[in-house]
């Protein structure tokens, strides 16, 4: 064994680690004693700019303007009462704000804190000329984010502010530092790592009163990098003009690579209020409004489908052989259940399924959801993604869910045959979001293809692939052509429930949807569908919260194609 | 003989650990992160501490040996405890709460691992010459299988991510083998192998431990984070001089310059206080305590015994010179403790563990 070696090692390295203490200590001790004496390093930080994020066409959604900040730090505060008085008069803010948001942020003595955030470029001359007076004063060059758009695709955007304690626990191990700026929502959450500017800054050597005495050492910031969405921010602008005064989402996606045109929901929320301190006031409004101008319906709003929800279940019935096509049943306006009556919108007298899907025909999808059964409708449902994540790129996407009967009886509620009743016209417990009706109806379109919702184009110039994954479901073609045939008749034929979309020259179909919902807001009004035979395949959704019958989509949707043909989007 | 180097352990032992209260009082002191408690907390570990060592002492330290894989097998899956909840917490924890005490499993890893493998290394029978085994079975026997097990836990803790309690881990299987005698041939075959996945390893870090790593060559790459670490430390050490600014009066660590002062970088305050007769007093109890390490180590007939020692010593002699050069800007900041004087109930205790191995095994 090699004991003796190890010793010698053991004693070689001893004797290294001492003849630095003693060059350290002994021969520079001199020098590094002066400078901790007389000298002090301070830091002072630059953030790197944030990444741009640009829309499909190259329009700036989101980009950074340079203002000034106004910081402290804390070591060499010396008359803490006259500075602040002092920054109180100049910036015009209260002595006690100011004092508040030093205390809040201050981590080491050595490390400047921002009290004031944008300010103007003359209130910035004003406290460069001051700083002899205040050693500890220092105003630094910063970025602010803008979004010139304001409220256009907010909801995608998101926001950016300064990190809550709990973050900078989290993210402190990843190189974060307290006065980071990071995305909140939308894709600024998602794609922060990728946006944000990594801080440089100058590390300095001041002498006791304050003065520079030398640079130490420099770090360049580094800019963050641009991504480019796959939002047409002019689609997006339409849907936001055809929402207001309602509440509601509008989403287009190309059913071809998922790519998201527009995702608009209304309310929606103007993102600079975060960036802007002295709006503090408008955020607090956003937080409070009843009506939640901060929630992305598209994603995490849960509501039935109504109607559009009658398509799992025709295809439920199709592919487990339980029907064709030409099967037939007699509506007469109602379907009679022990003594109870479940309504239809007319009475339409015999319906094959092209026709039920049409005229979304109640009385014929009963009899369908009671002959396939609960159990095969929560199966394809499933299939085509409802109640699952579409794992969009936006984060804090909600599931909903699709009820289970057999998960309904075990925890105790029992499964009437009313409940597959409701169930079959997607009343109920069945809850859902719009983009999961949008990537359902784009899968129908595509004949089974289905496709990855996504809202990422290039990041920096690279294109990103990972989302072009593509998943061909074990259904017969054939069975989605049939179903595609109602859905034509939804739109051309003259009963059908979406006439008022069938635009000359272009072929739309779709399926409307009016749910009921709790309480006595009244019902939600759906329009799900797409636009065949164009230049582009795009499926879109038009969703109203309480906001009616499924005509009012119908003309919401109308409106919509009618100001993207108008922009060639079409 | 035994008796002589009992004392010697319990001696060394015991001043490190005095030393390191009268640091750790005035790197807590007037300290505004972490307060006096920690002080008083480092107190009481001292004082179980020593009944620790004193009943381990008494303890035939075979029954060790009984138990090494059963410990590093429970070791190992705590590990993987500590990376699947920490998970949840977007994977940057490194504790774990057993019946209400939080610990790091890493740093009790270091110890678990030099049982398994000196229970392992210490089975190897002599070959004959007519060997049974072809020369690849003793190199997966002696070496690629011993290196997994290490390689193991190495890797659940890098995920922590712990890169310097990781590499620690290496430092111990590779002295062991080393104390082993395997042939210098393989020693070298392994370091080319070892160069030729540098740039794989060196891949798999997160950019900010790369950024840790470089800032060590090149402290003005980062003055704002590590960088200004390092040269805070090395002003304090330095503007110690030769007999230190006194107790409770270095400038730079009062004045709240250093951030970890009572944990990673608490070196630095000995060498701001009490100056290169402070450094050199340290250094010198850690080279002793070692040195009788390795006496023991020499001394003893059984094998799995000198494995422990040998470990006991590494573990002891990487920790205080990684540390010390850390502090020093020698070293990249690599998160490793000073043995007994960093603050810290999981580091402290595993230092008390090893002197009790060792006190247990002098008598032998």
């Amino acid at each position: 064994m090699r004991i003796k070696v190890f010793r010698i090692i053991v004693v070689i390295l001893f004797i290294i680690t001492v003849l630095n203490l003693i060059y350290i200590q002994a021969i520079r001790g001199g020098y590094y004693y002066d400078l901790s004496m007389n000298n002090r390093i301070r830091v002072v930080p630059t953030e790197g700019w944030r990444g741009r994020i640009f829309d499909r066409n190259g329009v700036l959604l989101a980009d950074n303007h340079r203002t000034y900040n106004v910081m402290v730090t804390p070591q060499d505060v010396k008359d803490g009462e006259e500075l602040f008085s002092f920054l109180s008069s100049a910036l015009g803010i209260n002595e006690r704000v100011l004092l508040r948001t030093y205390r809040l942020r201050e981590v080491a003595p050595f490390e400047p804190v921002v009290v004031a955030e944008n300010i103007s470029r003359e209130q910035a001359i004003v406290l460069e000329e001051n700083t002899y007076r205040f050693p500890s004063l220092m105003v630094q060059e910063s970025f602010r984010r803008i979004y010139p758009l304001r409220e256009n695709s907010a909801h995608v955007l998101g926001y950016v502010g300064k990190m809550n304690e709990s973050d900078i626990n989290l993210l402190e191990e990843y190189g974060y530092s307290p006065q980071s700026l990071v995305g909140y929502l939308g894709v600024e959450e998602y794609y922060n790592e990728i946006l944000r500017g990594d801080t440089g800054g100058l590390q300095l050597e001041v002498n006791s009163r304050g003065q520079q005495v030398r640079l130490l050492s420099f770090k360049e910031p580094v800019k963050g990098t641009d991504i480019t969405l796959t939002i047409d921010s002019k689609i997006q602008g339409a849907a936001l003009n055809l929402l207001q005064s309602k509440i509601g989402s509008i989403i287009v996606m190309d059913a071809d690579n998922g790519e998201i045109l527009a995702l608009t929901n209304f309310p929606a929320f103007d993102p600079n209020l975060f960036s802007d301190p002295k709006s503090s006031s408008g955020v607090q409004g956003l937080l409070s409004n009843s009506q939640s101008p901060l929630l992305n319906r598209a994603i995490k709003g849960l509501y039935p489908p109504g109607s559009v929800f009658k398509i799992p279940v025709a295809m439920a019935a199709l592919d487990l052989n339980k029907i064709i096509p030409a099967t037939t049943f007699y509506c007469p306006g109602f379907y009679e259940l022990g003594g109870r009556k479940f309504g239809c919108s007319h009475v339409h007298g015999p319906q094959n399924l092209i026709e039920a899907i049409a005229h979304s025909c109640n009385v014929y999808f009963f009899h369908v959801g009671l002959t396939v059964g609960a159990d095969a409708i929560y199966r394809y449902a499933d299939l085509l993604g409802l109640g699952n994540l579409t794992r969009v790129d936006i984060p804090y996407e909600k599931k909903g869910s699709i009820p289970h009967r057999a998960q309904n009886i075990l925890s105790g509620k029992r499964w009437y045959t009313g409940n597959t009743l409701n169930f079959s016209i997607g009343q109920g417990d069945t809850l859902i979001t719009p983009l999961q009706l949008t990537r359902m109806m784009a899968t129908v379109f595509n004949d089974g293809l289905q496709v990855q919702p996504h809202i990422i184009r290039l990041i920096g110039d690279k294109a990103v692939l990972r989302y072009n994954a593509k998943q061909q479901l074990k259904i017969d073609p054939e069975i989605f052509r049939i179903i595609k045939q109602g859905l034509k008749g939804a739109v051309q034929s003259e009963s059908g429930t979406a006439h008022v979309l069938d635009i000359a020259g272009f072929d739309i179909e779709g399926k409307t949807g009016t749910a009921q919902s709790f309480g006595e807001k009244g019902t939600h009004a759906w329009f799900v569908g797409y636009v065949a035979g164009a230049k582009r395949r795009l499926t879109f959704c038009v969703f109203l919260e309480h906001g009616g019958g499924s005509e009012n989509a119908c003309w919401v949707a109308r409106s919509l194609l009618e100001a993207m043909i108008k922009d060639g989007a079409i | 003989m035994g008796r002589d180097l009992e004392k010697k352990i319990w001696l060394y032992s015991l001043i490190i650990m005095f030393i390191g209260l009268v640091v750790l009082y005035s790197a807590s002191y007037n300290n505004v992160r972490v307060g006096q408690k920690v002080f008083f907390d480092q107190l009481g570990f001292a004082g179980i501490g020593i009944v620790i060592m004193y009943v381990l002492g008494r303890i035939d330290y075979r029954k060790f040996y009984d138990s090494a894989y059963f410990l590093y097998a429970l070791n190992v899956f705590v590990l993987f405890l500590v990376l699947v909840t920490g998970r949840q917490a977007l994977g940057a924890s490194r504790w774990i709460d057993i019946a209400g005490i939080s610990f790091q499993p890493s740093e009790f890893m270091k110890l678990t691992l030099i049982l398994m493998l000196g229970r392992y290394f210490s089975r190897r029978r002599v070959n004959l010459s007519f060997s049974f085994l072809s020369k690849t079975q003793l190199i997966i026997r002696d070496f690629i299988f011993p290196f997994t097990l290490t390689l193991i836990p190495m890797f659940l803790i890098f995920k922590q991510p712990d890169l310097g309690t990781a590499l620690l881990l290496f430092g111990i299987f590779f002295i062991m083998l080393f104390v082993g005698g395997i042939g210098y041939r393989y020693i070298l075959s392994f370091f080319i192998f070892c160069l030729c996945f540098s740039p794989l390893a060196w891949h798999i870090l997160k950019p900010y431990q790369r950024d840790r790593l470089l800032v060590f060559l090149n402290p003005d790459k980062d003055p704002l984070g590590a960088g200004y670490t390092i040269i805070q430390s090395k002003i304090a050490i330095g503007s110690g001089q030769l007999f230190g600014k006194g107790w409770l009066a270095g400038t730079q660590s009062q004045l709240n310059f250093l951030p970890e002062r009572h944990t990673d970088f608490i070196f630095s305050v000995v060498g701001e206080e009490w100056g290169l007769m402070g450094t050199l007093l340290v250094l010198a109890m850690y080279f002793l305590l070692i040195h009788t390490a390795i006496n023991i180590a020499e001394q003893i007939k059984d094998r799995f015994g000198v494995y422990v020692c040998i470990g006991i010593a590494a573990i002891l002699a990487l920790q205080a010179i990684i540390n010390i050069g850390m502090v020093m800007g020698l070293f990249p900041i690599v998160g490793i403790t000073l043995p007994f004087i960093s603050y810290g109930r999981s580091s402290f205790f595993v230092c008390v563990f090893m002197m009790g191995f060792l006190l247990s095994l002098s008598k032998r």
